[in-house]
This record gives C-alpha cells, sequence and structure tokens, in this order.
C-alpha cells in the first residue's frame, strides 16, 4: 500500500463520522439501490450505484483503492444529485445522502476538489453572496418592478425599514434568475392576497448557502453561523420560504447550529395553512389533469409531501393524477447536489425521463412547489421534445385567484421594467 | 422409547483446538483492525433521551422480521429469512448445549440439563439441528438459484460472492454429510428424528468402525470449513450480519418518526417500483 494512498486514506476518514465509517462495511451489496437510482437509470455504470460507492469509499478510506478506481469513486460522488431514494429503500437504511455530502466535503478537506462547474458556483455564492455573482443591490428589483408594474396589491414592506415577524425569504434563484422571479412576485402576491403581514429582507436576505453544503465546501458552518446570527434578535416569528433548496438549508442544515430557531415553513406549507384558515378564496376554474412532481428537499428530506398536494387539490377544476414514482419514491429531476453545476448532461436526461413519466399518466402539466425543479423540468421538456406543461403551483393558484399575475405576465411585465 | 447409543468416534482435538485459535485470533484481530478504521472518525452528538419504544418497534420490525426486505421482494424476503433464522437456530445449539451444561454442572435444576444432553433428550436437538439446518440449506439453495437465474443479480455479483455463498453451502452440507454418516449405524426408530440428516446417510448398511474413519475426516472437513468462514467473515459481506442490525438501531433512533420510509404503505410501495428508461 502507497503510503500517500494511506495518508489521504486517512484524512478522508477523519472527516467521516465513525457510524458512517461503519456504513461503509455494513453495505449488503443487495443492488436495491441500483434499481431505483435515477442516474444509474441514465447511465448504467455500476460505479455510479451506492453499493459500488460505499464499496470503493470504503477501500479508499483504507487505502487500498486503485487511482482509475479512486478517479471512478470522485467522478461518481459528484454524478449524484444527493436525492436520497437510496436510503429510503436501503434494507440496511445507510443515510446515503448524508454520506454523499459528507464525502465530498472530506474529499475536499484531503485536497481534492470538486468538479470546475461547481467550484465557479461556490466561488460566486462566497464573494457575491448568490451562485449567479451578480451584484447585492439587484436582489430586491422583482419586488420594487412588481410594483411598479401594478402586480402587487401593496408595495413590499422592507424588514429594516418596516420589521415584521413574518418574513418571505425568496431565495437567490427566484430573486435574481428572471425567468423565475415571477415566482417571487407570485408568492408576494398570494401572501397579500391572504392578508399576511410580512415583509422581505430585500438586499440584505443572505443566500442560505446551502449549496455549499451540497457540494461539500468547508465553508459552510461558518458562512451558515453568519446567516444565523443576522436572524437571530431580529424578532422573527416565521420565515416563508419559496425554494425548497432554502428550506431544507434554513429548516434541517442550520438546525443544529439555531437552537430557538423561528418556524421554517415552505410556501406550500404556509399557503396550506392560509386556505385551510379560509384566507385565501380560489375563485376561478382552471380545469386541468395535473400530476405532482415531489421536490427530493422537500420531499424524501424533510417529509412535506400532503401540504402542497392538498394546496393543488383545492383549486377548482385541478385534477391530480399521481406517477407511479411518488412521494418517498419520486424520481429526482437531477438538480439537487450540485449535479447540474458538475454534469448538466445527465441532468437533461434524469428530467427528461421524469417528464415521461409524468406524461405516461395523461396528464396536461407537471406542477411542483419547487423553483429549481421548475427550471429542471424545463430542461426535460425540451430534451424529451414533450408537450407537457410544467407549472410552479404558485402559478395555478395565481390562475384562480389573481389572473393578472401569471408567469408569462410578470416576466414581460418585468423585462419591460428592468429594461 | 429405545435407548440412544451416541455415535464415538476419533476427533482430532489438537487440530481442532490449533485451528480455532488461529481462526478465532485472526477475527478478533481482523475486527480490531477494523475498529480502529472506524475509530478513526469524528464523534457524532448523542442524541437527546426521547422516546426508545418506537425505535425499539423499528428496530424488531426491521431486524427480525426484515420488513423492508418484504417490501421489495418477497421471494427475497423468505430467502433472507431462511438464512437468517437457519444461521441463529444452528448457532443457538452449541449456545444450549453449553447453557444446559453449566447449568447441570451446577446443578440447577438438573432433571432438565440431564433429559437434554443424555440420550433420552436426544430428539430435542436432532429435530432442532435439522430444522434450523434446512432452513439454512433451503435458503442458500434458492440464493444460489437466484443468483444464476436472475440477470439483474447474476450481472452485478462479485468473486467474493460466489465464495461466500459457496462456503456457506459447503459449512451446510458437510454438517448434514457428517449427520448422516453419524446416523448410518443406528436403528430407524432413532434415525427418524433427524428428518433431513438421514437422506444424507450413505447407501448401505456399515459397521461403526467402518465408518469411524469417515466420520473423523467429516468431523474435521467441517470444523475446518466452519473456521474458514469465521476468518473469512471480516472480509465478507457477511460482516453486514453484525453490523446492519447496529446501523438499523442508530439510524431508527434518529429518523423514528419518518413515517414515509419506517411506515409505508406496502401496497403502494411495491406499485412504485419501476425503473425508469
Amino acid at each position: 500500500m502507497a503510503r500517500d494512498e494511506k495518508i489521504q486514506g486517512n484524512k478522508v476518514a477523519a472527516g467521516l463520522t465513525r457510524r458512517q465509517l461503519i456504513e461503509l462495511n455494513a453495505c449488503t451489496r443487495c443492488g436495491e439501490c441500483r434499481e431505483w437510482c435515477p442516474v444509474f437509470a441514465q447511465d448504467q455504470r455500476e460505479e455510479l450505484t451506492a453499493r459500488a460507492k460505499l464499496g470503493a469509499l470504503s477501500s479508499f478510506v483504507d487505502g487500498t483503492l486503485s487511482e482509475p478506481e479512486r478517479q471512478k469513486l470522485i467522478d461518481a460522488l459528484y454524478e449524484c444529485s444527493a436525492c436520497g431514494q437510496c436510503h429510503v429503500v436501503c434494507p440496511v437504511r445507510i443515510n446515503t445522502h448524508e454520506l454523499w455530502e459528507q464525502a465530498r466535503l472530506s474529499l475536499v478537506n484531503a485536497g481534492i476538489p470538486q468538479p470546475a462547474g461547481q467550484i465557479k458556483q461556490l466561488a460566486a455564492i462566497k464573494e457575491f453572496n448568490n451562485p449567479f455573482g451578480k451584484s447585492r443591490n439587484e436582489r430586491a428589483t422583482w419586488a420594487e418592478a412588481a410594483w411598479k408594474a401594478g402586480l402587487l396589491k401593496a408595495p413590499l414592506n422592507f424588514w429594516k425599514e418596516q420589521p415584521s415577524p413574518i418574513i418571505y425569504f425568496a431565495g437567490c434563484m427566484a430573486s435574481y434568475d428572471p425567468e423565475l422571479q415571477p415566482v417571487a412576485v407570485q408568492s408576494a402576491r398570494l401572501l397579500q392576497e391572504a392578508g399576511v403581514d410580512f415583509a422581505i429582507l430585500g438586499e440584505d436576505e443572505p443566500c442560505c448557502v446551502s449549496k455549499l453544503r451540497r457540494m461539500g465546501d468547508s465553508a459552510f458552518p461558518g458562512e451558515a453561523r453568519k446567516r444565523v446570527d443576522q436572524f437571530t434578535g431580529m424578532g422573527i416569528d416565521t420565515i416563508i420560504v419559496s425554494c425548497a433548496g432554502c428550506y431544507k438549508g434554513l429548516h434541517s442544515d442550520y438546525a443544529r447550529l439555531w437552537p430557538g430557531a423561528p418556524k421554517i415553513l415552505h410556501l406550500s406549507q404556509y399557503l396550506d395553512l392560509l386556505l385551510t384558515q379560509g384566507r385565501l378564496s380560489l375563485k376561478l376554474k382552471i380545469p386541468l389533469l395535473t400530476t405532482y412532481h415531489d421536490p427530493c428537499h422537500l420531499g424524501r428530506h424533510n417529509q412535506v409531501y400532503d401540504q402542497p398536494r392538498r394546496v393543488l387539490r383545492s383549486i377548482p377544476g385541478v385534477e391530480l393524477v399521481e406517477m407511479p414514482r411518488h412521494g418517498a419514491f419520486s424520481s429526482c429531476c437531477g438538480m439537487g447536489g450540485g449535479l447540474k453545476a458538475a454534469n448538466p448532461e445527465i441532468q437533461h436526461k434524469m428530467a427528461a425521463a421524469r417528464v415521461r413519466e409524468a406524461e405516461a399518466t395523461g396528464a396536461d402539466a407537471i406542477v411542483t412547489p419547487c423553483q429549481t425543479c421548475y427550471l429542471g423540468l424545463l430542461n426535460g421538456v425540451k430534451e424529451a421534445g414533450s408537450g407537457v406543461k410544467i407549472f410552479h403551483l404558485n402559478e395555478l393558484l395565481v390562475r384562480s385567484i389573481c389572473p393578472e399575475v401569471t408567469h408569462e405576465s410578470v416576466k414581460i411585465a418585468l423585462a419591460g421594467i428592468t429594461a | 422409547m429405545i435407548p440412544v447409543e451416541l455415535v464415538d468416534y476419533p476427533k482430532p482435538w489438537l487440530l481442532f483446538q490449533a485451528t480455532a485459535c488461529l481462526s478465532l485470533g485472526y477475527m478478533a484481530f481482523a475486527f480490531l483492525r477494523k475498529w480502529y478504521g472506524w475509530a478513526r472518525g469524528m464523534r457524532e452528538p448523542t442524541a437527546a433521551p426521547g422516546d426508545h419504544r418506537r425505535p425499539l418497534m423499528i428496530w424488531l420490525a426491521e431486524v427480525l422480521f426484515q420488513r423492508q426486505l418484504l417490501t421489495l421482494s418477497f421471494s427475497r424476503w423468505c430467502i433472507h429469512l431462511m438464512i437468517f433464522y437457519g444461521f441463529i437456530g444452528l448457532a443457538l445449539l452449541p449456545a444450549a448445549f453449553f447453557i444446559l451444561k453449566t447449568a447441570g454442572y451446577f446443578a440447577l435444576s438438573s432433571t432438565f440439563p440431564r433429559f437434554s444432553l443424555h440420550p433420552e433428550g436426544y430428539f430435542i436437538f436432532k429435530l432442532w439441528g435439522d430444522s434450523f439446518g434446512l432452513l439454512l440449506l433451503l435458503g442458500l439453495i434458492m440464493a444460489g438459484i437466484r443468483r444464476l437465474t436472475l440477470r439483474t443479480v447474476r450481472e452485478t455479483s462479485n468473486q467474493g460472492d460466489v465464495i461466500l455463498l459457496g462456503l456457506l453451502l459447503s459449512v451446510t452440507l458437510s454438517g448434514f454429510v457428517l449427520e448422516g454418516l453419524r446416523l448410518s449405524p443406528m436403528p430407524a426408530e432413532i434415525a427418524h428424528y433427524s428428518y433431513v440428516g438421514r437422506f444424507f446417510s450413505p447407501p448401505g448398511t456399515y459397521t461403526l468402525e467402518q465408518l469411524r474413519p469417515w466420520l473423523t475426516a467429516c468431523w474435521t472437513l467441517h470444523a475446518l470449513l466452519v473456521f474458514i468462514l469465521f476468518a473469512y467473515l471480516p472480509h465478507s459481506k457477511l460482516l453486514h450480519s453484525l453490523l446492519a442490525p447496529f446501523i438499523i438501531g442508530m439510524n431508527a433512533a434518529g429518523e423514528h418518526t419518518r413515517e414515509d420510509i419506517y411506515w409505508p404503505e406496502m401496497k403502494k410501495y411495491r406499485a412504485t417500483r419501476s425503473r425508469q428508461g
């Protein structure tokens, strides 16, 4: 055994927990993970499966993995959306997605960096506080533009000007990406329709930095701590998050750092609450046969399955038909875990497979409450050449409640104003 | 009842003890190395004390009943349970001997130890051993057939899987052959308690004198195979038999509230199993 390999193996082992090291040896190699893995379904290489990664990682930490196999393992660790499907089906219940994220971090600490695509995104997050490398000043332009365009009932409150115990946290994607800005506008409008007194953080809204955790960046705990410190003492009671990735970040990744955290709810959970309280009135009928795509970060990782479905079912005219894989077995669209940044082709194929699965149900549209999955599924529609429509959950709600803020109309209005 | 005369034959105890020391010593060394390997990792914060009932229920369901396997595949579940309980049953046999002998030695309620360890109680151990041995044998044969006939299983089998399966099968078969040889000179009224072992008796009639060298050879082979299995255990996937219950318990303690994976609706679960193309 080469001395260097042993030293590096020790470094990687030191970055994993004892339980995770035992898990590497507990795998029975039964292959159930292979049957369900959405990445393997598109690129049938054994090294992509959880069992192969567990075996290779075990040899790596023992310093007995050959150089070609080592490279295969490193590639496979990043050709993974960390969707957690393998955890759900594993007969030994190995907590795989936690392990993949920790292994990435451990590899980085041992001197093995992430793929170039991820490094670029991580650098942007750390430098600009968003993955696009855009200025902080542009973060809330959507809110101002939406008010000017008459898409909101009232101008949005900025927390530093008018503090409120309820915060709407739009996230980087909906704040900066023109394709997703309608999600932020619609979310704010829906909250206004329900009479919720809330504020946004505007330029002060930080990136949740959960991508740092997903991609194994060692700066995550420190950056997350800064966010927790920022929120602490603001008197916040509830944070409403419209991005499933941010929801996982604030709700789950920060959990250990944030004792006494406020209520962190995904927008779909909050809308479900508002509908239950009768604070949102759905007026117009939307005749549409839909199928629901569970975002991994919301479903498998946080067990939010029912509330978004209840919201969807509450819309007059909307029918819901489930895909064969749904709930805890929902197939990932490939947008998570930094996979899109590292390997966009695989993401497109995974999303296309999901779109085809939806098509087979006879549904006219796929609805998802996650803005990232929404983008991912749009890639899938293109890749599959499908006619299935992709809707964010907000879109169907606003069509029933306030049809002047549909996705297209918001996009056009914002484009006109920001131009 | 016909009095039972236990079949006696020479056993190479020195070889047995030397091999046992080597095999078990190596196994202990390999586990110690594994332990040091695992100890390189970080300690996790201990979970806050909470409700232990639910994690325990999960552990029992997942380990003793192997519910997850049942939801995935009925045939796999049957095969795995046969091997699992076959092993446990056979492992309990020497343990039962030891306990009864110890109890008898201390004259603790000596009626049952005496009954069990002397010819009167012969049938208890024979029925027990043959029943669990049969479970194990059937499970291993079915696992082998599954591995040979199912393309997905065959394609993903590696050398280690084949060696382990072969070794387990050799241990089980050599045990039954030994039992068959032991039964050969016994009257049928006694032999029928070993309802599986009797089918492994050599055809024809043999005296104990004629059988002794074969008995010794078979006993030695069986013992050696068992010791090879012990030495191979830390390097084989059989290691999961020790680690999986531990990991299931650890993860159940942290995730026991997850209804989506621990308490899924079984029918729905099966229905969703489809490969994406």
